[in-house]
């Protein structure tokens, strides 16, 4: 690659053991596992077999894996699926302060079918506020919604404590997790957490995009969001992306395998990156909150704006971002950066470095030299215009 | 971010503990009775659980007079929920483990306590015991003491509990052994019965239906270790069915690990007895010819006994006439695990167990092949042998023997 790639937060390369994997599915072996001649039973197994893959990533059982087009499918199956299915129980609904638009837009849209929808709130330092989740959690709460990995500041919120209030306070209540930035950075497994499903994405693992997965702790009421031909136990009916899928399944597998060896080289790109960008005037590391992947460092750059900084740092081929990618084309503060009370100009001046366990050390220490450039450059030029 | 919720978040958060259970107590039942196999016992057993507990983490088991400790590397909750499915373990705590000390005991005893109060919400009044139990005699004080001892030393008149010995919600259990003092609030049902592999070895003969996955289960249960046999008469059903058949033994994984299947040509045997017996007599005949094929492949196998899912009436080739006609044909004891049960209880079993979805996808098997209109209820042997002279039984028993497939299906 002639460029240096540190977003890792938006997406991944393939990995080349993973593009080889998929290669048949894309080729000779095209069938349908709904088929029931040999060229169908082999695709339906290459999915069992990927199945079994993921649901051994995240210590579940593969009769609980449902495959999905990807993370976002995967969130809007567990907020509106498990909202509609427990109707009858309840109407009340808590939200984490920070989660993708993909829970926060379903969340919302529930609000119009005559959920209560909350949204819960952080506290000063960035943490998840547990005063005011325990305050908010109600006999009638059917469902709470928190991501496991802050997409935009790395910042780690602690489910498994999450979960133990709300089983103690609201017995009805089934708790979904987004872990798509969380998987292969922390133990995932839905039981462990103490919560009903995970959602989880392949891109964001090294896998191939349009797939991703919501994965049950044990038999679980959801209403699907399509309906069909009773594909993935009829909770998502449709022909399965079977290349996808294998390429996911492989992904999974790899990424937890090696987890502990990635978390130690990403760990070091953290530190080294943090260190030199001490070196640098005008860069303040922003971590809030109280534990952080070591996957990512979101930096505010007082010089120019992110969005300039980025363009600069991509004109040396250096490739990061300024926010999550989902945010990025959008002119408004994200509700993340607004929970954290930012406001528009702070969120503005942030931009996010996301390491693979790939990335290497030669290459963080290279885009912190070119960002050390850029703002020797911009802060003259800055100086002399705006000041 | 109200300045008021960051106030309260010191008390709030006081009643949750961050306490994580870091071994599994594993209980066993009835295979401490039985004297001088217990020892081999309880090592299949230990066996049976690291590998049902494989795919989850990687464990390591320690014996010690009537009780499994179970140490995961990771993942404790999702392993002590795998071993509910360990036939021999009759219950299961996720558990902590310190020094068999009463201060150790002590210190260690709140955090547990805490977790399980936690899950009462902050009501008042929740009834809760301590209940302890030595093995290690030399502890320096009687279980009655120690129950109080530690009741004392962690009650606080804020948790608002109310002692109370019977039925208990809360009970805070101490297992002290020579090697450590266990402490635990919760215990999970195992469920019962021997561990896999410990009583011997059986065939069993699987459709894809309802019924024989119960079978093969219910011996699992009592300690046999399953063999498979499934007939596929290609092309007349196709792959899929045979798909099924193995997904039904993978998912009976749970339950066992590893397991083999015979995959047994069944093609040539159906057409024989389609040109040269009585329709009335086919399911009976094949059935014949399936426990001619299931004992010939047992003896591959050093399976001592057949296992079947028939229940007495409840399908024409059910009856007792039929049965003994069947049953004839085998050469070695034909065990029927559901002889009595209604269609109904062996589909509740299905569902607890899991099988019951996959055996419902409508996939044909080879029982449906040729399937004549009107069935001998009352079969005579004479009747059989008398079709059977008309065709090579021994020949078509020995090619599909030797045709047999072999898939050894893994958990995972």
């Amino acid at each position: 690659m002639s460029f240096i790639y540190l977003d890792n937060a938006a997406t991944t390369p393939l990995d080349p053991r993973v593009t080889a994997a998929m290669q048949p599915f894309l080729g000779d072996e095209f069938g349908n596992p709904s088929s029931r001649h040999p060229l169908g039973v082999r695709a339906a197994e290459a999915v069992d077999a990927a199945r079994r893959q993921v649901a051994r990533a995240l210590g579940a059982d593969p009769q609980h894996v449902t495959f999905t087009s990807g993370g976002t499918e995967a969130n809007n199956l567990a907020v509106l699926g498990l909202a509609r299915a427990a109707r009858q129980a309840g109407r009340h609904i808590l939200i984490g302060a920070t989660e993708h638009p993909s829970v926060r837009s379903s969340a919302l849209a529930l609000r119009e079918e005559g959920f209560e929808v909350e949204f819960l709130t952080l506290d000063d330092d960035g943490a998840l506020d547990e005063a005011d989740l325990t305050a908010r959690l109600r006999e009638d709460t059917i469902l709470v919604s928190q991501m496991l990995v802050n997409n935009e500041f790395g910042t780690i919120y602690p489910v498994a404590r999450l979960a133990r209030i709300v089983r103690a306070r609201s017995p009805h209540a089934r708790l979904h997790v987004d872990c798509v930035q969380g998987f292969g950075k922390l133990e995932c497994s839905p039981a462990d957490l103490g919560v009903d499903c995970i959602s989880v994405s392949s891109h964001k693992v090294h896998g191939p995009k349009g797939v991703g997965a919501l994965v049950f702790a044990g038999p679980c009421p959801l209403r699907p969001l399509v309906f069909g031909g009773g594909q993935e136990r009829g909770l998502r009916p449709g022909t399965q992306n079977v290349p996808g899928i294998v390429g996911f399944g492989l992904a999974a597998e790899l990424t937890e395998d090696g987890r502990e060896a990635a978390l130690i080289s990403m760990g070091a790109c953290r530190a080294a990156l943090i260190e030199l960008f001490k070196e640098v005037p005008g860069l303040r590391v922003f971590e809030p909150g109280r534990e952080h992947v070591p996957s990512l460092v979101a930096v505010r750059v007082a010089w120019a704006p992110a969005e300039v900084v980025m363009h600069h740092l991509e004109a040396r081929g250096v490739y990061v971002s300024s926010g999550s990618a989902c945010q990025a084309t959008k002119a408004q503060v994200s509700p993340g950066a607004l929970a954290l009370g930012l406001d528009a100009t702070e969120t503005r001046h942030i931009l996010r470095w996301s390491f693979s366990s790939s990335t290497t050390l030669d290459e963080v220490r290279r885009g912190a030299q070119a960002l050390a450039e850029i703002g020797a450059e911009l802060t003259s030029g800055y100086e002399a215009s705006s000041r | 971010m109200s300045g008021n919720g960051t106030g309260e978040s010191g008390t709030s958060t006081s009643s949750v503990v961050t306490y994580n259970a870091e071994m599994v107590l594993v209980r066993y039942g009835e295979l401490g009775l039985k004297g001088g196999n217990r020892a081999s016992f309880e090592v299949a057993l230990c066996r049976n659980i690291v590998q049902a507990a494989a795919a989850i983490s990687e464990v390591r088991c320690e014996r010690s007079r009537g009780r499994i400790t179970v140490f995961p590397k990771r993942r404790v909750e999702a392993v002590a929920r795998r071993l509910q499915d360990v036939f021999g373990i009759s219950s299961i705590s996720p558990c902590v483990g310190v020094e068999p000390t009463p201060t150790a005991i002590v210190d260690a005893a709140r955090p547990v306590f805490e977790d399980a109060l936690a899950s009462y919400g902050g009501r008042e009044g929740v009834t809760f015991r301590v209940r302890s139990s030595r093995a290690d005699k030399r502890f320096p004080m009687v279980s009655t003491d120690l129950d109080r001892h530690v009741a004392e030393a962690i009650l606080r008149p804020e948790d608002k509990v109310v002692v109370q010995l019977k039925r208990p919600e809360i009970t805070l259990g101490i297992d002290v052994r020579p090697e450590r003092a266990y402490l635990f609030a919760r215990r999970l049902p195992g469920p019962g019965g021997l561990p896999v592999g410990t009583l011997g070895k059986v065939m069993c003969l699987i459709s894809g239906g309802i019924d024989s996955p119960v079978a093969a289960w219910m011996s699992m249960k009592r300690g046999c270790q399953v063999f498979y046999v499934t007939f596929h008469s290609y092309p007349y059903i196709g792959e899929a069915s045979k798909k099924k058949v193995v997904d039904l033994v993978r998912h009976l994984g749970r339950y066992q690990p590893r397991s083999r299947l015979f995959v047994a040509p069944f093609t040539e045997t159906q057409e024989a007895i389609r040109d040269h017996a009585p329709p009335s007599y086919r399911t009976v005949l094949y059935r014949r010819m399936m426990q001619r094929i299931a004992s010939r492949l047992s003896r591959r196998a050093k399976a001592r006994a057949l296992i079947t899912g028939e229940s007495i009436g409840q399908v024409a080739s059910q009856t007792l006439e039929n049965m003994t006609c069947i049953e004839n044909a085998a050469s070695l004891p034909v065990l029927r695990p559901l002889v009595t049960f209604d269609k109904q209880e062996t589909i509740e079993v299905a569902q607890r167990i899991g099988t019951f979805e996959l055996s419902c996808l409508p996939e044909p098997d080879c029982c449906t092949v040729f399937m004549p209109s009107k069935p001998i209820i009352r079969g005579r042997e004479e009747e059989c042998l008398e079709a059977e002279s008309r065709y090579d039984v021994e020949g078509l028993v020995e090619r599909a023997c030797a045709g047999v497939e072999t898939i050894d299906v893994d958990q995972v």
